[in-house]
């Protein structure tokens, strides 16, 4: 069986597959057996990149990819993220033990800063007391071998976090057709990682939701290809279904780069449909912008959205500040 | 974990930001020097001086030679009124009270606030100066000359005072509206036809499609956008669009000056008068304002009546108390998100509906 290709870690040694396994939609699986499976036949069939968040459907996604990862925990580079949101670095420390337990192991491979999407992120970031300490002291006591931060709204957003100076080992970021051409993190953000020598880590080959491939404006073939032919360290893609992980290992399996004419075919087809965005809102709707990042920074929740529904069931959310919610 | 650990960091960050906020006015000095330019600009407010005594103030509209008052009624809001009775009321009110500028959309609930304010206008029709806004949203000419005749219809008028092109805000709206055959193109035979006197945009979302807009050096008389305290620290209309807007002379019509439904001043952030005077006393020939009753009307007649500009250092205090809860844009959604992008234009551009995709 053919394997999927590996890359190096930015500046450092460790070998990551070209193809990553979203932890999101792992916890959309049908069930918990389900997400064990596609897990075990990721980590077969040459996936060692796992990524996953404190907060994705509050905490299933890191408890069954913990519970897939159990015995298999050293064949894989596994990555999480906080969810401070501009809060404090006690809370992000709170969150990485809450992350450890969950995903049965005592270290992270790399631990990022997840959806940094608020113009001031950056700044509450950076900040004293900002979650910048908690990255670091991560670091020194081994809980974290690499540290990152990763969003999905703005490059000008990413490259503020850039300009903090904060020593970060790798950053994640919408990488597809569309997003070449709107509000570009391809032609802005991913030059000057590769520039730094920081790790890229590419998401939403399909856009986030797969419109473009149901629309018929892509394969997924032609999709995930144009992705991991960019300079990253791997793409990461959401699969919560067995089919859907046999349709992307097939395709990273017998992956060969694109040619620089094959990529600007693509780009050129996708052009007239991106320049409006309309296959990235996550770049200008909240829908895309997790609770945890609408409540720190008083936006108002998304009653429709899974994780609200969640957290409104969950007696340990009981008298925290909503704000205005929209039904 | 712990339910105390959240309340913690959420107290925690809200002091923090109270910090940051007084922390900020050490950039005092460089911010009263940049009002100070602003308000030395041709088209600054005329205040209540010049203004009759009682009446709201009246400011030169750009370089067209008309006049408008410095406060306008917003045309969504009209159509929010309980019943065309109030509405009608809220309109002689207001023209009452010396206000003039009337402002409306072919879309705003789906003709309701143009057929009101016609309504409202009969027989006072000369008393006002009438805007409304075509809603192409990247279609063509044609569509913008139909939807022109149906607003002149419901506005039970001839001509308006004012064409804008409606909520300017996907990134590709600029390359729609001046391809050829693009609405731009209606602009101007409109106004070669006598049907529109003078012509102009909108848009809510990005100072940055405004001057795209702009460097097209269309013949625009009038560029509306949102202006507020807030906005003056995020993603600004006040810095990028307003200064620009001026040095070519065309008149700059604000709106969202409480924030578009008000949630400035319900979140207990600023008063009305402090957001309403802020926002008249930029370099406007206007500031719009949805008034959905008697009540709100009321009370911005009052602030608009006895209105005196703020002094550029009130100025700057406001903008640096408002400055670290306008950091992430949470009273200005209508920048960020799809909250406040209508149906019809979403619809023109492919996305989801508001009820869809709600923000």
């Amino acid at each position: 069986m053919p394997s999927i290709p590996v890359r190096n870690f930015g500046k450092h040694g460790d070998q990551i597959s070209a193809l990553g396994l979203g932890g999101h939609h792992l916890g959309n699986a049908e069930d918990e057996q389900t997400a064990v499976q596609i897990v075990h036949e990721a980590v077969d069939g040459g996936v060692t990149f796992f990524d996953n968040c404190w907060e994705y459907n509050r905490g299933k996604s890191e408890n069954w990819m913990g519970k897939g990862l159990k015995g298999r925990r050293d064949r894989v580079f596994l990555m999480t993220k906080v969810c401070t949101h501009g809060r404090d670095a006690s809370l992000a420390t709170l969150m990485l033990e809450e992350s450890l337990r969950r995903l049965q192991t005592d270290h992270l491979d790399l631990w990022q800063i997840h959806g940094v999407c608020f113009d001031n992120d950056p700044e509450l970031f950076i900040r004293p007391k900002g979650a910048a300490e908690a990255l670091e002291l991560a670091k020194q006591q081994g809980k974290v071998r690499y540290v990152g931060f990763s969003g999905h709204k703005d490059p000008a957003i990413h490259l503020k976090m850039l300009a903090t100076g904060f020593p970060f080992d790798a950053v994640q970021m919408p990488l597809n057709a569309f997003d070449a051409t709107f509000h570009s993190f391809e032609t802005q953000v991913l030059p000057e990682l590769n520039r730094r020598g920081i790790a890229a880590l590419g998401m939403k080959p399909f856009s986030g939701q797969g419109a473009p491939l149901q629309n018929g404006l892509l394969t997924p073939d032609e999709a995930l290809r144009y992705a991991m032919s960019l300079p990253v360290v791997t793409t990461i893609t959401g699969m919560d279904k067995i089919d859907v992980l046999h349709q992307n290992l097939q395709i990273a399996q017998n992956f060969r780069p694109m040619t620089p004419e094959e990529m600007e075919v693509l780009r050129q087809r996708c052009r007239p449909v991106a320049a409006d965005g309309r296959f990235e809102h996550y770049k200008g709707s909240l829908q895309f912008d997790n609770p945890e990042a609408r409540l720190a920074h008083g936006f108002p929740l998304d009653a429709q959205q899974m994780e609200v529904k969640e957290m409104l069931k969950e007696s340990e959310n009981t008298g925290r500040p909503y704000p205005e919610m929209k039904s | 974990m712990s339910q105390s650990g959240f309340q913690h960091s959420w107290k925690m960050n809200r002091r923090a930001f109270m910090k940051g906020a007084a922390l900020a006015t050490a950039g005092k000095l460089i911010q009263a020097e940049g009002v100070a330019q602003t308000s030395e600009q041709p088209v600054g407010p005329t205040g209540a001086s010049q203004a009759e005594v009682g009446r709201v103030p009246e400011r030169p509209l750009g370089k067209t030679g008309i006049n408008v008052s410095a406060l306008g009624v917003g045309g969504y809001h009209l159509g929010t009124a309980k019943s065309q009775q109030e509405t009608t009321e809220i309109v002689a009110r207001a023209l009452d009270a010396g206000v003039s500028f009337f402002d409306n959309a072919w879309e705003y609930h789906q003709g309701e606030s143009e057929t009101r304010l016609g309504n409202a206008l009969q027989g006072k029709r000369d008393q006002a100066i009438l805007m409304t806004k075509v809603c192409t949203h990247g279609r063509g000419k044609e569509v913008g000359l139909r939807m022109l005749e149906e607003s002149l219809r419901r506005l039970k008028t001839d001509h308006l005072d004012i064409w804008q092109i409606h909520e300017v805000v996907y990134d590709n709206d600029p390359d729609l509206i001046f391809a050829s055959g693009g609405v731009a193109e209606a602009l101007l035979l409109a106004q070669q036809q006598g049907k529109v006197r003078f012509i102009g945009f909108t848009g809510h979302k990005d100072p940055a499609i405004h001057l795209r807009m702009l460097a097209h050096d269309f013949p625009f008389d009038t560029v509306q956008m949102p202006l507020n305290c807030f906005d003056a620290t995020f993603r600004s209309f006040e810095a990028q669009v307003l200064p620009e807007v001026n040095r070519r002379g065309i008149a700059a019509l604000g709106m969202k000056s409480l924030g578009g439904s008000g949630e400035m001043v319900t979140s207990g952030m600023i008063t009305p008068e402090e957001g309403l005077r802020y926002a008249m006393s930029l370099p406007v020939a206007t500031t719009i304002s949805g008034m959905e009753s008697l009540a709100v009307l009321s009370q911005n007649l009052e602030i608009a009546r006895k209105f005196k500009p703020m002094e550029a250092d009130e100025m700057d205090a406001l903008r640096e108390r408002c400055r670290a809860f306008a950091a992430d844009g949470r009273y200005e959604r209508f920048k960020t998100t799809k909250f406040y992008d209508g149906d019809l234009g979403r619809q023109q551009h492919g996305y989801p509906t508001a009820k869809e995709l709600p923000f």
